[in-house]
């Protein structure tokens, strides 16, 4: 009774930007009810024409690039071992650990029979890029909950746990990378089947890596649309000093994405490049507005020191990722002269159900979890760490200093 | 999955001769009475012709498509029979992260509903479009044509094989390919100079010879490779790339990270020897 009330009086206190997005979870969850009463038929758009539709293309296909920051940054932070990035690791393992457990349900949701989903683990198929994809996603989903616990036990002060999991942070980064770079490119790997169906001008057999590419600067471009967002509407501190090195890295990628895309275009395309126009166009605008402008943008020294022109070349590059994976999980495998598939109301529920959830959630993780007050400078990051120490964190004493 | 130790010039085959074909639709009577399938609700005229139902689904694993030309001023029928192409190496199989779908030595490509876990993917990769869904259902499965894998199994020949008064030919697939080679060439003008099914996405257990250019009969045009080998040309660089990423990730942190060690050991050093020179 308290505890409920409690809980009410709580989430009173919350911004009305926060109620809105959990009316709009909740309708989601309403119209993913609706699914598994009515049937796939029933309240999307699919087909035996367009079996995939929005929930594969935006909630697995996309999201998961969407997601990649958590894997990019631990690379640049721990691999590379560039301590000042520090504050962003927490914030884009957050997201990512949402992200992907987010996948997971739009994953059951698309599934016809997701109370069979552990068969993947019972009956291998290695010639399966769903069955790689599947693996990985449930592997990384358990890294980043285990990188998630960092905060949360920070939050109760579990120390033997902490301890752990700092003598852990460089393994589960590599391990990120490894398992991140299989299912990403992977994920490109899904199209490679559709010969004759998926559009020349996305076909190719360098699809996986140009996958892999894309999820990796638009992981790193990811941390800087949250972050400067954060800084934004949240009260956190501008980190666009932080950011400055992200923005130095990114041009980088996209350089040899933009190399392997046109290689791939020129010389291993299939067939015929710009014979349907709406194609043309989609391609036009996904390549200049998503990964040419942005990348001359990353280039200009002003802008990738600038916090706001930041954010708008992340934006960018974040909206070419996007337009990408619809173009090649959606509308380039639309064939001509066929019937166009276009979601469901109940299907778009639900992803703006899912999208609602990932904020709402980090807004909430964020409020209750040290994601935040995370400061490296007050933190002693030798290993192995003593035992009492973490108790110190953050007041007066910081140990032998890092 | 490849089928390495499967025989495929023994595998069954279907050789079906659509210039024999009176288009009686004996075959898909024949196919929902074997496989036990719902009739549909359907509208004449509801395809291109007179073919009904207007499509394959859930419930129709074969249909005669019918298509009308003009010969000599004269309105004629040429008929195609929609069925799973049977492949030697299929997508379906390459695909499905369960291994549902499996080639046996007999021919048919069979599907085990109690693995799939209704992911779909086999319809996206099937280069013939011939996996459907349960639409219908709050948790569906995939139905597709099964070779009629029992009756095969037992000796017996495919219920719309045996049903087919005219067209449709049974047997190894050496065989089914001489003859259909032996038709084309003992009738050069009946006979479009082509066997569908011969080499397509790397050979399939159906065959059709058909007197129009294959294209005006709505037959897809496909590649010639088996589908599974596109995806495994990226899948089996998977193990090595795994290893490569950890390994030299490993490598660079381990680096970087005695970069740091050394730093901060001569700074130590630096500040005791100025320790010893004050206290000295």
């Amino acid at each position: 009774m308290t505890a409920a009330r409690i809980v009410m009086n709580e989430i009173k206190g919350y911004h009305r930007f926060i109620k809105l997005m959990m009316v709009l979870v909740g309708l989601g969850a309403l119209a993913s009810l609706i699914r598994f009463i009515f049937g796939l038929g029933a309240t999307t758009n699919l087909n035996d024409t367009y079996p995939w539709g929005l929930w594969i293309s935006f909630d697995v296909v996309t999201s998961v690039p969407l997601a990649a920051g958590a894997f990019t940054i631990g690379i640049v932070a721990h691999v590379f071992h560039i301590k000042k990035l520090e504050p962003l690791v927490r914030p884009a393992i957050i997201t990512g650990f949402l992200g992907y457990s987010l996948v997971c349900i739009g994953l059951l949701l698309d599934l016809g029979q997701p109370q069979r989903g552990i068969n993947v683990l019972l009956y291998w198929n290695v010639h399966s890029p769903m069955f790689e994809v599947s693996m990985c996603v449930m592997a990384y989903t358990t890294v980043l909950f285990l990188e998630f616990l960092h905060p949360v036990s920070e939050r109760f002060g579990w120390h033997i746990p902490l301890r752990l999991l700092r003598t852990l942070e460089v393994p589960f980064a590599i391990l990120a990378a490894m398992i991140s770079t299989l299912h990403q490119s992977t994920l490109g790997t899904f199209f490679l089947i559709a010969v004759d169906k998926l559009h020349n001008l996305w076909y190719n057999p360098l699809l996986p890596l140009q996958f892999w590419l894309s999820a990796i600067f638009t992981g790193l471009s990811i941390v800087i649309f949250e972050a400067s967002l954060v800084h934004k509407y949240m009260g956190q501190p501008d980190e666009s000093e932080l950011l400055a090195t992200l923005t130095k890295i990114i041009p980088w990628v996209m350089g040899v994405y933009i190399a392997v895309k046109a290689y791939a275009l020129a010389f291993l395309a299939h067939g015929e490049l710009f014979d349907r126009q709406v194609m043309t166009a989609l391609f036009a605008v996904e390549v200049v507005v998503g990964v040419l402008l942005p990348f001359a943008m990353f280039l200009t020294r002003k802008i990738r020191t600038d916090k706001q022109m930041q954010l708008r070349a992340a934006s960018l590059v974040i909206f070419g990722l996007v337009l990408n994976r619809f173009n090649v999980s959606m509308f380039g495998m639309e064939q001509a002269n066929q019937q166009i598939y276009t979601p469901s109301f109940l299907e778009s529920v639900v992803t703006v159900g899912i999208i609602a959830a990932h904020i709402l959630f980090f807004v909430l993780v964020a409020k209750y979890f040290p994601v935040f007050e995370h400061h490296p400078e007050a933190t002693d990051y030798t290993i192995p760490d003593h035992f009492h120490k973490i108790e110190k964190h953050g007041h007066g004493k910081v140990g032998s200093e890092a | 999955m490849s089928s390495g130790t499967i025989d495929f010039t023994k595998t069954r085959t279907f050789l079906i001769d659509t210039t024999k074909c009176t288009g009686c639709r004996g075959c898909q009577v024949a196919c929902k009475q074997w496989n036990q399938l719902k009739a549909e609700n359907t509208k004449f005229f509801s395809g291109e012709g007179y073919q009904n139902p207007p499509g394959m689904s859930e419930h129709t694993f074969t249909r005669v498509k019918f298509k009308d030309y003009q010969k000599l001023g004269q309105n004629e029928f040429a008929f195609y029979k929609e069925m799973c192409m049977h492949c030697n190496d299929p997508a379906c199989a390459s695909v499905c992260p369960v291994g549902a779908f499996r080639k046996t030595g007999e021919g048919p490509v069979v599907y085990d509903a109690k693995k799939c876990i209704g992911c779909r993917f086999c319809m996206v990769a099937c280069p013939f479009g011939v996996p459907k869904y349960e639409w219908s259902k709050a948790f569906p499965l995939v139905k597709k044509c099964t070779g009629c894998y029992s009756r095969v199994k037992e000796g017996l020949q495919p219920a719309c094989a045996t049903a087919c008064p005219t067209a449709i030919a049974y047997g190894p697939r050496d065989e089914m390919v001489r003859e259909a080679e032996k038709r084309i060439a003992a009738k050069p003008d009946r006979y479009y100079k082509f066997i569908y099914g011969k080499e397509e996405a790397g050979g399939t257990s159906v065959l059709y010879l058909t007197h129009q250019p294959l294209d005006e009969l709505g037959f897809k045009k496909v590649t010639l490779r088996p589908l599974p080998s596109y995806t495994w040309q990226a899948l089996r660089l998977v193990p090595g790339i795994f290893l490569t990423v950890g390994g030299s990730l490993s490598m660079i942190s381990w680096f970087q990270h005695r970069k740091d060690r050394i730093r901060a050991e001569e700074a130590e050093k630096k500040a005791a020897e100025s320790t010893r020179k004050e206290e000295n």
